[in-house]
């Protein structure tokens, strides 16, 4: 390999890497000054801020909303996609249309949108968070779970028909266990959204719900806390980076 | 079993939890966003249409419009380029570096909140890329809040350009090796195989991952309004303001601004269907 062909993947290795860095090195220093390269005090400063402003609670709560989208969105995605994939949906591309169009409108013009009407209708705020999140999730368990079926080899559930299986139990012991892989990528796809979500939430959940993202944004706001900003937001990213590595090496065993 | 009205109904049935909440929340917002902006359904006082939350709202939202487009435009241009190049890195068939392949994966699930964050933390003027480059916090032009929204397009370019290269990848790495190779032994030279081979088989697979970022990029709010500055602002900072002023009043001009946006983000989603049918019909 060139020189150039070096450099070059250095570079873009750099691009993928630069804006960590400095939330790793923030997260465990206690002191940190310009110009200096490298904190100058190491220490637990930050964790004990974040700590202090909620952070305990507020993941509580993220993952509890990631949950809750996850178990609902990911069902539902599977139906649909099933549904489009190996039947003739009546007016497909519309419905498909109709099920992607969360994913072209602002996230933010939805929320406001309904925020009114669910304040008339006396929604409470967090039951409106996760209805408005499921919708945003659908999308994507739905596209995931179509290309799913799509490629599904429906042999293995007409064999085991043959052989005597119920229509239900071809689903849930042929049909669901070969999916398995598919299903567990929307539900983390689906969790993704509930756990990350901020303009939603800060829309919809009237204050009521103060997520990790929550935190994150108001700590960011303000200048001086570089520490909590780097601790919070790691603690917002290393879950779901656990849980993708976690669902990879799962996924390379069953595969091997 | 897939055909005939049993098979029809079921489909039916299938889809129809899906679709209700989608349908019903789409739609009741968009409907109640216009109504809202032309007075129809006010939080306070009488009903009554008038066009006050447009023209309340005109002055700014040309500004907040053209200036949401080119951080949009900005952005996607950046993360095209960047995510074809670690695209093509990492599916190269001479040593391909699997290194940068799972880098962009591990990019996927960082949020954008905690993406501007990190921004923040390294592009401000005391922030880590200064300090790295040796320059004083005066002489570092203003990257976070300044005139050219470099910090806000940064952030968008970076993320986005991990998910057009795992976009991209996926269908290099499928389809685009084999080509390239047949290419290669018929005497093709690198330009050429570039030129002729992989780019017309990426160009669908990056045009739908730019109009993704483009659409996205359009309608985000925590990044501008993070690494922003206070005026002008884009459209998502303006409508969640005005959404959020004690003044009632304001109310139906969010919802204008919010309409707004929505109607762009449609339109640009249409043109990128008509532009990417006419890019797979090169193949």
């Amino acid at each position: 390999m060139g020189l150039t062909a070096r450099v070059a993947r250095a570079a873009l290795a750099a691009w993928l890497l630069l804006p960590l860095v400095p939330l790793v090195l923030w997260a465990a220093a206690d002191r940190w000054t310009a110009p200096a390269v490298l904190p100058q005090a190491w220490g637990t400063a930050g964790l004990r801020d974040a700590v202090d402003a909620g952070a305990g609670p507020a993941s509580l709560r993220s993952t509890v909303l990631g949950l809750v989208v996850a178990v609902l969105a990911t069902p539902l995605g599977a139906m649909a996609g099933r549904a489009l994939a190996t039947y003739r949906v009546p007016v497909g591309g519309a419905v498909l249309a109709a099920l992607l169009s969360p994913l072209v409108l602002p996230p933010f013009a939805v929320a406001l949108g309904l925020d009114v009407l669910l304040l008339r209708l006396r929604v409470p705020e967090p039951v409106g968070v996760f209805l408005l999140l499921t919708v945003a999730a659908l999308p994507y368990t739905t596209v995931l779970m179509r290309a799913a079926y799509a490629a599904h080899d429906t042999g293995f559930e007409e064999e085991a028909r043959t052989l005597g299986a119920t229509a239900r139990q071809a689903v849930f012991h042929v049909q669901l266990p070969l999916l398995a892989p598919a299903l567990a990528g929307a539900a983390f796809l689906a969790f993704l959204v509930g756990w990350s979500d901020y303009v939603v939430t800060l829309l919809v959940g009237g204050g009521q719900l103060v997520t990790l993202p929550l935190l994150v944004a108001s700590a960011a706001s303000t200048v001086g806390n570089e520490a909590q900003v780097a601790v919070l937001s790691l603690s917002s990213v290393l879950p779901p980076l656990v849980l993708l590595v976690a669902v990879g090496l799962v996924g390379q065993r069953g595969r091997a | 079993m897939s055909g005939g009205t049993a098979g029809r109904r079921w489909a039916v049935l299938l889809v129809l939890p899906a679709l209700v909440p989608v349908a019903a929340v789409v739609g009741a917002a968009l409907v109640s966003a216009v109504l809202l902006s032309l007075g129809l359904t006010p939080l306070v006082g009488q009903p009554r249409l008038s066009l006050d939350a447009w023209r309340g709202a005109a002055g700014d939202l040309g500004t907040a419009t053209l200036l949401s487009l080119g951080i949009a435009a900005a952005a996607t241009v950046v993360a095209a380029a960047v995510g074809l190049c670690l695209a093509l890195a990492a599916t190269a068939v001479v040593r391909r570096s699997r290194l940068l392949g799972a880098l962009a994966a591990l990019t996927i699930p960082v949020p954008h909140l905690v993406g501007a964050a990190a921004m923040g933390l390294l592009l401000a003027d005391t922030g880590f890329l200064p300090r790295l480059l040796g320059v004083s916090p005066d002489a570092w032009p203003p990257l976070v809040g300044g005139e050219w929204w470099v910090a806000v397009v940064a952030e968008y370019a970076w993320k986005e350009s991990a998910f057009v290269a795992l976009v991209v990848g996926g269908v290099l790495a499928s389809r685009a090796r084999s080509y390239d190779e047949t290419a290669a032994l018929l005497g093709a030279g690198r330009w050429a195989r570039f030129r002729f081979v992989t780019l017309p088989l990426a160009a669908p697979a990056l045009g739908a991952a730019s109009a993704v970022t483009f659409v996205y990029t359009l309608g985000s709010y925590e990044v501008a309004a993070l690494l922003g500055r206070p005026f002008p602002e884009p459209l998502p900072v303006m409508a969640v303001r005005l959404a959020g002023s004690i003044d009632l009043t304001v109310r139906p001009q969010a919802a204008a601004v919010a309409v707004t946006t929505a109607v762009l983000a449609l339109a640009a989603v249409l043109l990128a269907l008509r532009a990417l049918r006419r890019l797979s019909a090169w193949d």
